[in-house]
């Protein structure tokens, strides 16, 4: 089961469509927990978010075992400088784990047309398949299609696609289907 | 037979060399002495270990001493023998240092990947298990530039998984970071966003495998190129030959070409270039022979025009015609000098005498039966 935690006050229709999302892409039972405080003690000075820390220090949520847990924040999220810089963030997760962060920090603002909606809640969708896909211990994957392909990506059109292609989709389905519960 | 076993052989020992060779360069373990429990080793192929200790065992009546390892990925546990610990490849796990020479290789540009796919999976293969570090991270970068050009075969792709799998785990845990900030890394030095410039060194370079796969590549590819520019070479000048010799003894030039790629395709490329400039001057040589149907061309073009079509039916029909011969007249004397010239050149082997008879009679007649028997095939 697939538990989705709001950090920030989001609109019940965008979090409805990406239950639906969720629920499509990987076959999963798919829930919204509610809203949770967000850890203040994972903001760094610079007012951006540590996404190790802050998944961390994140409210626990009832789960069992096989659950996966999402945790949807607005706030800017940072991760460890690495030998050639540090890359944009758009979430973190624990690779083969059960908690995954999103940031809606870096989408293009939700507005209130019809149109900037939909991009909005297409692009919720992506990366929270992606970072799901993750603690399904999926990988980055080259084909700029599909949800696992790095969010930062110059390949990457505007309003990307929000499904997995078939070998990430084949790969996650024999995770989930190796699940116990 | 005996040359084909010989060579089998050969390839065996040549991949037990290798294999022998491959599974020791810079950074491996030795032997067992090195490992101490606690220890991070790198498995080829398998991941990051943790040495946990020796353990003994009694298999088959035997002692035998194992070191005991267990993945740090899944906690999944392997013995391995004593005497196999140098052979197997294990490795210290990477670096910092290393580490960072890895990010700079794969923010460099790469060059065209190999295109033969059996050479490119042998050569992957054998970098994941000796290359080290650098040599998962060519794997990676390799099949990366080639995805760009066409999707990877289903078994490509599951190398350029598992191959990623392997190097953002091996820089997790060089660099002490959770594995998918470490594969943010990774990708983000593949793929860096629009308008960032990556810091960027010179490379290292990656360490060069001695076996089959290495040695093979280089001279196969001299090969391609000596039999593909010899196969033109003589192609080529074997036209130009016979499309510089004369134009009505285009038919004898060829053959003669043909006679003499097949003696030039023994030799070197050299020789084979001299075969076709000899080939351009033999007409010359000829010339004298072939001088007297040139001239006698104007003739052929007097008795039919269109017969400059169906210069190659005549043959069949020459033998036909014997009986109906006799009534052309007027070609008589002068066919007796084509045939010198151009039965010559088809059937120079077959028949040279019969055709100073024959021809006398048949060349008036093809003109006539020659393009009836055209037209029916033609239609």
């Amino acid at each position: 089961m697939i538990r989705i935690v709001t950090l920030a006050t989001y609109d019940e229709g965008d979090i409805t469509h990406l239950s639906k999302t969720l629920y499509r892409s990987f076959g999963v039972g798919t829930e919204h927990v509610g809203d949770k405080a967000l850890p203040k003690k994972a903001e760094r000075p610079d007012g951006r978010f540590d996404a190790i820390k802050l998944l961390g220090d994140a409210p626990p949520v009832r789960a069992y075992s096989d659950d996966k847990v999402v945790y949807v924040t607005d706030k800017e999220l940072a991760i460890p400088k690495g030998p050639l810089g540090e890359p944009p963030t758009w979430g973190y997760a624990e690779q083969g784990g059960s908690r995954a962060l999103v940031s809606t920090f870096r989408f293009r603002p939700r507005g209130v047309t019809e149109a900037s909606i939909e991009v909005f809640r297409r692009r919720l969708a992506r990366e929270s398949i992606h970072f799901i896909g993750h603690l399904w211990d999926l990988h980055h994957c080259y084909d700029a299609r599909c949800a696992m392909h790095p969010s930062w990506s110059p390949s990457l059109p505007d309003d990307p696609e929000f499904e997995l292609d078939a070998y990430c989709r084949e790969k996650s389905e024999r995770r989930v289907r190796l699940a116990k519960t | 037979m005996v040359t084909v076993g010989a060579v089998r052989t050969l390839g065996k020992r040549e991949r037990a060399d290798k294999q022998e060779e491959a599974s020791s360069p810079v950074g491996n373990i030795a032997s067992s002495a090195d490992l101490k429990p606690g220890d991070r080793v790198v498995y080829p192929k398998q991941g990051v270990y943790r040495v946990t200790g020796l353990e003994q065992k009694d298999i088959a009546g035997q002692r035998l001493e194992f070191v005991k390892m267990t993945r740090e990925e899944d906690g999944a546990s392997v013995l391995v023998p004593l005497g196999k610990v140098a052979t197997i490849g294990l490795r210290r796990v990477a670096t910092a240092d290393d580490i960072e020479g890895v990010f700079h290789y794969l923010g460099a540009t790469y060059g065209d990947p190999e295109l033969d796919w059996k050479v490119r999976h042998r050569d992957n293969v054998e970098r994941l298990i000796a290359g080290g570090v650098l040599g998962v991270a060519e794997v990676v970068k390799g099949l990366h530039s080639l995805s760009r050009l066409r999707p990877l075969p289903a078994k490509e792709r599951e190398l350029y998984d598992s191959s990623r799998h392997l190097l953002v785990n091996e820089i997790a845990v060089a660099l002490g970071v959770p594995e998918v900030i470490a594969e943010d890394y990774v990708d983000f030095a593949l793929m860096p966003p629009s308008g960032v410039k990556l810091p960027l060194k010179t490379p290292p370079i990656p360490v060069e495998l001695k076996g089959p796969p290495w040695k093979r590549k280089k001279p196969v590819v001299a090969e391609d190129d000596d039999l593909g520019l010899a196969e033109l070479g003589i192609d080529l000048s074997a036209l130009e030959g016979a499309a510089e010799g004369t134009a009505g003894t285009e038919e004898s030039e060829e053959g003669e070409a043909e006679g003499a790629a097949p003696a030039a395709e023994d030799g070197d490329e050299e020789v084979e270039v001299v075969p076709a400039t000899v080939v351009a001057k033999a007409p010359v040589a000829k010339a004298p022979v072939v001088k007297a149907p040139v001239v006698k061309a104007p003739v052929v073009k007097a008795p039919v025009q269109k017969a400059a079509v169906p210069r190659k039916a005549p043959a069949p029909p020459a033998k036909k015609p014997a009986a109906k011969a006799t009534p052309v007249k007027k070609p008589t004397p002068r066919p007796t000098a084509k045939p010198a010239a151009k039965p010559a050149p088809r059937s120079a082997p077959k028949k040279k005498g019969p055709p100073a008879k024959k021809p006398a009679a048949s060349r008036p007649v093809p003109p006539k039966k020659g393009a009836k028997p055209a037209k029916g095939k033609k239609k």
